[in-house]
């Protein structure tokens, strides 16, 4: 599926949603609800204010009740950054072995982060370790849906590790989602 | 005569030179086997870490802090409203060396609000030292942590000398009148009484001879201790002693030199032993096991005050400090830190056997830094052992304790936090968590059903049928397997047959899919043996241990990543040296899409299935996803789920595999649950895919509803446009286009033969 296809879609979801919002006995899993009983690390994404669902639009035959993730923004909470901040020092005096443990520390802290996802395949990456890099960006884009600049870092990522295995062709196309996300 | 008395002194003279050789050579090179440190995982602080008060101090406790008023000995800290105040000993972490500093620390009702230094610097992330959690020691049993003399408490020399050789410091090896002395003392007694040996004595006779007490051997021993004593310093000796002796017997494992009894008694080091502590150490020295202060305190207790007494007299405390120090209680901690995590311990070992001679384990001095969370294991422990003894005071019929076993793990670092191998858990036995190889039973179904969705014709909406399987084997016979109810539902959403476990309904999916595709789905999600592909593999004939279980729903809850499950984060050398890591590592296994959909059917089995009585024992508002598994006859219980930061696997069933008379539900689900509640868990709640969308079903038959028109709602993921049947009076239209999102569904009896031919031919 091309990006374009996929924005379309978030588009269509969006829209959609404001077919029908309801209450429900128990609420499902939304990343909007905070964490019970922890609190939310502070590097964990917010949704983006002013960016909801545009007004009423015609559903398809069976509309989803539920819009697609909302727009928000990922962000490195202060222990995450400080680590990060560490682990570029480590990287770049060419100790990957422990700049990649630094940012497992920082995983640790904020695992569903998927900045930290990238910084970890960018370490990868430095190593020679394209696939380990390609599986890292694709751990992070799984993570990063509705933060659009999250995606086109992780896209970025996989595009140079695709390079790094001399599959150009792929690694072009890659690079376009990635250009296409960053415009949008 | 002349002659054979000159022989004799060459001879005595050449023994002598012989011996004043071995000694001062062996003892010149002398290296002690250090058997490798195992640590658990440091604990992480950090504005936002959920610590609080109560948790931090638990934590602070597990590692043998200790309060004070003024905490300036690393050790110590002071708790004042919500700010604590902390003297932090030095430590040593695989990638850093860390001096011994104050902390600062700011709490909230939610946890840790901020951190600073002594000198009110913010610090953003700090470590707290990584606990000791036991070591790798040979078969010859001897443990030691070797402590160099900067890390001796200056007490406990004075009072080793005090009390078993007041002429150390003067004598040369030997004390003549002290051996005549206690010589008489023993015949008047008419049994050993003193010892009379001098610590060098002590340390020759530990280090050189074996124990056999002849008299041959007491002048072999004497004249080695003056060959030590020409050629070494006091100060050596001292620390050679304080290293070598023998202090306490734990199973095989004997515990040496003052460092590791330290630890081993008191759970803290050495430099930060008080009077009483130090005298208990000193008193057991002449009787280790007859002086065992955790068999027998009373003894231990007696012969303590007497060293107290003792170092009064000879002015090494003052009185005022003996008698307090004799009011103290022995302070000897319950049970022996070493001994706490076999069962984790063995998991280590095997990872490290596979990149380590056994050698390089038991005497190279090796650091190895885990990732296991004391806390997790505390409450898996506790669990397992309060569900288990409730469970067997309900089935009274039993003739044998049930027996279980728990995984725990981080899913995406596919870290493994804790690991329980049985009831017993101090008990180095067989370790189930590991070695038991059992049934999965419905375990198997997520499998199943993400094979289904992987297929592209089927969602958590198609409706199949629940219906009567008769499979002819190719042995002739036939394999008629029923529900656990033995009713037969009849038509059912996918979700439904999930949640509820319906054997027959899924045997249909899983028969149609192909016996192959299902043993394809297991193997990439890291089953080792490939199954035998028979169709009773479809209910769970598969066997798995509880790790590989974890490993198998690891993937599940890591949104289709395969992170191989580890224990060992590093292992460093002697001189600090990263010898080897165990580095995160992810393979994409399933896409996010499928994932997705399967792990919202799981949410629905703990919100309408088998699954539904932990929401009892559940925080209210926390998401969690799992399947239970029972396998046939009632022999295996489990329980495998996970939340947004935690996966846990539980088996419970008889060593022997004997019917339990227990459902996964009823055995291993209190127990997962309980582990859950208590691990400060966070709610699943994994972004939607954006190719998906939540849509409203009647649990019953799967029609698309709404709330409000009607009674059981479940929400689930389907593939944005799929097309689905509306509840009449829900406002869809009805029946819209019902076949376009569902299989055309042959009998079952002709997808069986179907699938026979594909597996004969």
């Amino acid at each position: 599926m091309g990006a374009m296809s996929v924005r379309t879609l978030l588009f269509g979801l969006l829209a959609a949603s404001a077919a029908a919002s309801c209450a429900l006995t128990r609420p499902p899993p939304s990343f909007t609800q905070p964490a019970p009983g922890a609190p939310a690390p502070s590097g964990s994404a917010q949704p983006v204010p002013g960016t909801g669902a545009p007004g009423p639009a015609q559903a398809t035959p069976v509309p989803p009740e539920h819009p697609a993730t909302p727009p928000r923004q990922f962000h490195l909470g202060t222990a995450a950054t400080a680590l990060v901040a560490q682990a570029h020092t480590e990287a770049a005096g060419g100790d990957y072995g422990q700049a990649a443990a630094t940012l497992e520390r920082a995983l640790r802290i904020e695992p569903d982060n998927p900045l930290l996802w990238i910084e970890l395949g960018r370490v990868r990456l430095g190593e020679n370790n394209p696939t380990q890099a390609d599986a890292l960006a694709r751990k992070a884009l799984s993570l990063a849906i509705g933060d659009a600049a999250a995606q086109a870092s992780a896209w970025h990522l996989i595009a140079d590790a695709l390079k790094a295995r001399g599959r150009n062709a792929e690694a072009a196309d890659a690079e376009r989602r990635a250009q296409g996300l960053a415009a949008h | 005569m002349l002659l054979i008395a000159a022989a004799a002194v060459l001879a005595l003279g050449g023994y002598l030179f012989y011996l004043d050789r071995l000694v001062t050579h062996q003892f010149e090179g002398r290296r002690w086997t250090l058997p490798a440190q195992v640590y658990a995982a440091p604990l992480e602080l950090y504005a936002g870490a959920p610590l609080t008060a109560a948790l931090f101090e638990a934590e602070l406790r597990r590692l043998h802090y200790r309060r004070a008023d003024a905490p300036e000995q690393p050790g110590t800290y002071r708790v004042s409203g919500d700010h604590l105040t902390l003297a932090l000993r030095p430590a040593r972490f695989a990638d850093e060396t860390r001096a011994a500093q104050r902390l600062e620390v700011t709490l909230g009702p939610k946890g840790i609000e901020g951190l600073h230094d002594a000198a009110g610097r913010e610090l953003p992330v700090l470590r707290l030292e990584p606990l000791l959690i036991g070591s790798i020691f040979p078969s010859h049993g001897e443990d030691r942590i070797v402590v160099t003399p900067a890390e001796v408490p200056p007490l406990l020399p004075a009072a080793l000398k005090a009390i078993e050789d007041r002429k150390f410091d003067t004598h040369h090896g030997i004390d003549p009148l002290g051996m005549l002395r206690a010589a008489w003392v023993n015949v008047r007694a008419g049994q050993i009484e003193q010892g009379g040996s001098t610590l060098t004595q002590q340390l020759v006779r530990s280090y050189f001879l074996s124990s056999r007490q002849t008299f041959s051997r007491k002048l072999r021993e004497a004249a080695m201790a003056m060959a030590l004593d020409a050629h070494f310093t006091k100060a050596d000796l001292m620390n050679a002693y304080i290293n070598e002796i023998f202090l306490g017997q734990d199973g095989d494992r004997a515990i040496h030199g003052f460092g590791l009894a330290s630890q081993f008694y008191f759970g803290k080091p050495l430099a930060e032993l008080e009077l009483p502590e130090v005298a208990l150490l000193v008193a057991i020295v002449r009787g280790p096991s007859y002086y065992d202060p955790r068999r027998h305190p009373e003894r231990a207790r007696a012969r303590r005050d007497l060293v107290l007494k003792v170092l009064a007299e000879q002015h090494v405390v003052t009185a005022a400090e003996a008698s307090a120090a004799a009011r103290r209680p022995l302070g000897v901690s319950v049970r022996p830190s070493g001994a706490y995590y076999p069962a984790y311990l063995d998991f280590v070992r095997r990872t490290l056997r596979r990149d380590y001679r056994e050698e390089d384990l038991t005497q190279a001095g090796l650091a190895v830094y885990t990732s296991l969370d004391p806390r997790a294991q505390g409450e898996a422990e506790a669990a397992l052992d309060r569900e288990l003894a409730r469970l067997d005071r309900l089935h009274k019929g039993g003739t044998q304790p049930l027996e279980g076993a728990v995984v725990v793990t981080t899913p995406p670092s596919g870290e493994v936090i804790a690991i329980v191998g049985g009831r017993e858990v101090g008990y180095d036995g067989f370790d189930r968590a590991l070695d038991a190889h059992r049934s999965m039973g419905s375990l198997v179904k997520p499998f199943i059903y993400l094979t289904a969705l992987e297929s592209g014709r089927y969602t958590a909406a198609t409706v199949v049928q629940d219906a009567p399987v008769d499979v002819k084997l190719v042995n002739g016979r036939h394999w008629k397997p029923e529900n656990f109810t033995r009713q037969v539902y009849g038509p059912v959403p996918v979700v439904r047959a999930l949640s509820e476990s319906l054997n027959l309904a899924t045997v249909g999916v899983g028969l149609d899919l192909g016996l192959p595709k299902v043993a394809q789905t297991l193997t990439r999600f890291g089953l080792t043996t490939p199954p035998a592909q028979v169709p009773a593999m479809l209910l769970g004939a598969v066997d798995v241990t509880p790790l590989e279980a974890a490993q198998l729903f690891n993937g599940l809850a890591n949104g289709g990543f395969k992170s191989p499950l580890r224990a060992v984060r590093a292992v460093i050398s002697h001189d600090g040296r990263a010898l080897k890591a165990f580095p995160l590592e992810v393979t994409p296994i399933a896409t996010p899409e499928n994932i997705y959909q399967l792990d919202r059917m799981l949410v629905a089995v703990m919100e309408h299935g088998t699954g539904r009585p932990a929401r009892a024992l559940l925080p209210p508002d926390l998401v969690v996803a799992g399947k239970s598994g029972t396998s046939s006859d009632y022999r295996d219980s489990w329980f495998a789920g996970f939340s947004g930061s935690h996966l846990a696997v539980v088996w419970v069933g008889y060593d022997d595999n004997a019917p339990t008379g227990l459902t996964g539900s009823a055995g291993a689900l209190p127990v997962w649950a309980h582990v859950m509640a208590n691990l400060g868990a966070r709610s699943w709640e994994v972004a939607m895919p954006e190719t998906l969308a939540e849509v409203h079903l009647e649990f019953a038959s799967g029609l698309r509803a709404l709330p409000g028109c009607a009674d059981d709602l479940v929400a689930v993921a389907v593939p944005a446009g799929t097309v689905l049947p509306g509840k009449p009076g829900c406002g869809f239209p009805e029946g819209a286009g019902a076949a376009a999102s569902t299989p055309p569904s042959p009998s079952l009896k002709a997808r069986a033969e179907e699938w026979l031919k594909r597996i004969v031919h």
